[in-house]
């Protein structure tokens, strides 16, 4: 535990316990999303999942980061972590990604896709609005997370066609916002 | 429809196997399957068994993901009587 950063956090007014709570829910959620993500994409097969696969990957593998991102500052925040991975499971602040019961309906896939990162946008947002200029490392790393997790909405949309994205698959390394935490 | 006083709605918190409900707008909403009510809490801050009329205009989503569940009620005295 960071003692003085913990106190820094209580004297801007935010009660820490809940940050801290809402922090745990929502690395749950990363590290779950990361497992259901693994089948989806695995699932994105034939001429239409295939075009889909490798932004499904990234996306994965970003979810992953926001996990690893987000554990340090839960611990400086003296929080603590679920022992087992069922509880772990059950407190994510998003519901499980399920496959579709139709696993060869891409269109279905990319619906669960969107649902997890829309989710994962409000749960950002709510983390941003509640330490915005009062918790500044939190924040800054709440807001790294939903730059990346807006992307991710906004590519599965796009392939949901609601429009376009606005930008193109990542080139190079993953998690442009976030790689700044996980160094 | 059935209708509810705070009071009464304050037992459907979700707590010794109660259905977990909440209210918005006069409506009293079931939200027992929600995977984010489980034990009546919601993203940390929200409780059910209360009318979260006021909590829903600063939260980061909005009616739509309530109203896709059902209504099983209506809140009495949840309005401002105009003169």
């Amino acid at each position: 535990m960071a003692k003085v950063t913990r106190e820094m956090v209580e004297r801007s007014g935010i009660n820490v316990d809940q940050l801290v709570e809402l922090l745990v829910k929502n690395a749950a959620a990363e590290l779950t999303t990361y497992y259901y993500y693994t089948i989806l994409r695995f699932n994105l097969i034939g001429l239409e999942g295939e075009g889909i696969k490798e932004i499904a990957e990234t996306a994965r593998i970003e979810d992953r980061n926001h996990f690893e991102a987000l554990v340090p500052r839960i611990y400086e925040l003296d929080g603590k972590l679920p022992r087992n991975m069922n509880d772990f499971h059950d407190i994510s602040a998003c519901p499980p990604a399920y496959l579709p019961d139709d696993p060869t309906d891409v269109r279905e896939i990319l619906k669960v896709l969107v649902e997890a990162e829309r989710c994962a946008v409000r749960g950002y947002t709510q983390v941003c609005n509640m330490t915005a200029g009062k918790d500044h490392r939190t924040y800054d790393l709440a807001q790294a997370i939903l730059n990346e997790e807006i992307e991710h909405e906004s590519w599965f949309s796009e392939f949901l066609g609601e429009g376009p994205s606005g930008h193109f698959l990542r080139r190079g390394e993953t998690s442009p916002f976030v790689s700044k935490f996980l160094k | 429809m059935r209708k509810f006083t705070k009071a009464e709605l304050g037992k459907y918190n979700g707590k010794n196997g109660m259905p977990i409900f909440v209210a918005y707008q006069g409506k009293v909403y079931d939200v027992s399957r929600s995977f984010l009510w489980k034990k009546g809490k919601h993203q940390v801050l929200h409780k059910a068994g209360l009318d979260l009329t006021e909590d829903l205009k600063v939260a980061p989503h909005g009616a739509e993901m309530l109203e896709k569940f059902p209504v099983v009620g209506i809140l009495e005295h949840s309005y401002k009587r105009r003169i």
